[in-house]
């Protein structure tokens, strides 16, 4: 078990998200950068499907009641245990009562821990991740005791570790294919998404990210249609945002475009201000 | 009715959309074609997102997009004339005492009627569930007389708390989970719309009707009582065609 003795900003805990409910109105959820939570699994050698801790820009702290091994991925985030630095994207030996801080991250927005077996918290309707009104919390707090597997026996490869892959944080490139409205876009428009620098706005969370940069251009309402994590949307005001992973299922929205699954990942890790372009690929 | 189409949605999901359209005879296309890739393609569908006149279909992992949308071209091709289904109509009790609703006068005075004339016209109709989304369970119904019709509030409320029965624009609906928003409230349902507890999650499903029938306070808490027992039973009945 593992005692939360500070929340940090907003750390929940996820997994690969909640499918078989969206037609229900329940949203996917699950890591905002899961290349980042699949990697911090991949080096305790979990199952895809564990769960991990996410924590933004302040991390959380807390005390290991148990023997286990950690892995921190995602953000530039520091760490220590009790207090001596540890190094990140590596698999890391906890011993009982360690207390694990993690702090501010120098880049990037989320990071993720991981601890050997994944985070036993409650499935609900087939998933770990927090959601508002579907889990019992939507985000840690003081004093929350969090049971992890306790089997210690499993290999570890403790030389293995993951550098941080600047591309993934640094690529102001997010890739994007054509969305369903995207060809009812006057061609004009399309050519304005295309070729602007745009920056991310404030008021981005796990639901969606605030896209600035194309405030001159619209787009008509929809009749109510499917919207998924990654989707475009672009208002007849001019405001465009991008589904992220507590997205709801339907909007009414032109939905100019579609994110890859990589693409989100990489948005996820753009902080406030930073500039990115969407770079379309085509269907094959 | 014209065949959909069929195209790319991102990487690993794919859209069949109708004519856009909000009637009954595209929602039926709609649910047919759900039902029919869910029982068909067991083993390539993750899940499916139906809405008005477009139904969203997620792939599992590995399964060739392109490929997919050709063999369910064909099958789309046979698919057979929907037939008219026996469908359920809920009833929904709701309390539409000043005291819930805090919107009704608005509405009253934005149509010329009587707050009586309100709650008559919107007990009246029989409205059809076209599909959940927005909110856990939330349904988007179609059938608001249009004498009812009310812009939404220019400044949404923080918190609408789970119950409340409102109106936006050309929809009327039931707020399933305390949420913020900008419809106006014109009563409260005592009825428990969402649980994870219970088998499905949601108490309406698209294809549904219902019906509000107006209660009064005394009634209101009473059922309440029975819901958070679990041992409220809905009045139901069936509809054909």
């Amino acid at each position: 078990m593992v005692e939360v003795l500070k929340p940090g900003l907003f750390t929940s805990i996820q997994d690969k998200g909640r499918t078989g409910y969206r037609r229900l109105g329940v949203p996917l959820s699950g890591a905002m950068d899961t290349v980042s939570a699949a990697m911090a699994n991949k080096l305790l050698d979990n199952s895809t499907q564990a769960a991990v801790m996410e924590f933004t820009m302040m991390g959380p702290r807390f005390q290991f009641k148990a023997p286990t091994f950690i892995a921190i991925c995602g953000a530039g985030f520091h760490a220590t245990i009790n207090d001596v630095p540890i190094e990140l994207g590596k698999a890391t030996e906890i011993s009982e009562n360690d207390v694990l801080k993690i702090d501010h991250p120098d880049s990037g927005n989320y990071g993720y821990l991981a601890v050997l077996g994944g985070f036993k918290t409650e499935i609900i309707l087939g998933s770990r991740s927090f959601y508002n009104n579907i889990t019992k919390k939507k985000r840690l707090e003081k004093g929350d005791v969090l049971k992890f597997s306790t089997t210690t026996s499993k290999k570890i490869v403790r030389h293995a570790s993951f550098s941080i892959d600047e591309h993934h944080f640094n690529d102001e490139a997010i890739e994007v294919y054509p969305g369903p409205e995207f060809d009812l876009l006057p061609k004009k428009f399309q050519k304005i998404i295309m070729d602007t620098t745009l920056k991310i706005g404030s008021q981005s969370s796990r639901m969606a990210y605030v896209i600035e940069g194309l405030e001159d251009i619209s787009a008509k309402e929809i009749i109510t249609a499917p919207v998924q994590p990654g989707t475009v949307q672009l208002t007849p005001s001019g405001k465009c945002v991008v589904l992220m992973r507590d997205a709801q299922s339907t909007g009414g929205y032109s939905r100019i475009l579609q994110l890859t699954e990589q693409a989100i990942c990489k948005l996820a890790q753009k902080r406030v201000g930073k500039t990115v372009y969407f770079k379309l690929i085509e269907h094959l | 009715m014209k065949q959909p189409t069929i195209k790319p949605f991102g990487e690993q999901a794919i859209l069949i959309e109708w004519k856009p359209s909000v009637d009954n005879k595209t929602l039926t296309a709609v649910l047919q074609v759900k039902q029919l890739v869910l029982q068909t393609y067991t083993k390539e569908v993750l899940e499916t997102v139906p809405a008005y006149s477009s139904l969203a279909v997620f792939l599992k992992k590995g399964v060739q997009q392109y490929d997919f949308i050709n063999q369910l071209s064909k099958k789309l091709k046979k698919i057979p004339k929907a037939q008219s289904e026996i469908s359920r109509v809920l009833h929904i009790p709701v309390c539409y005492n000043p005291k819930f609703a805090l919107d009704i006068e608005d509405v009253a005075k934005t149509n010329n009627l009587t707050t009586s004339e309100v709650i008559e016209l919107h007990t009246k109709p029989t409205y059809k569930v076209y599909f959940l989304g927005f909110l856990p369970g939330f349904p988007y119904l179609g059938g608001l007389d249009k004498r009812l019709q009310t812009p939404r509030k220019q400044t949404p409320r923080e918190i609408i708390e789970a119950g409340s029965v409102a109106i936006g624009g050309t929809q009327t609906g039931v707020y399933t989970s305390s949420s913020p928003g900008g419809w106006n409230i014109i009563g409260k349902s005592p009825l428990n719309y969402f649980s994870i507890e219970k088998n499905p999650p949601a108490l309406l499903k698209a294809g549904d009707f219902i019906k509000f029938i107006p209660i009064s306070e005394d009634e209101y808490r009473k059922i309440k009582v029975e819901v958070d027992a679990d041992i409220y039973t809905i009045g139901e009945e069936a509809k054909h065609g």
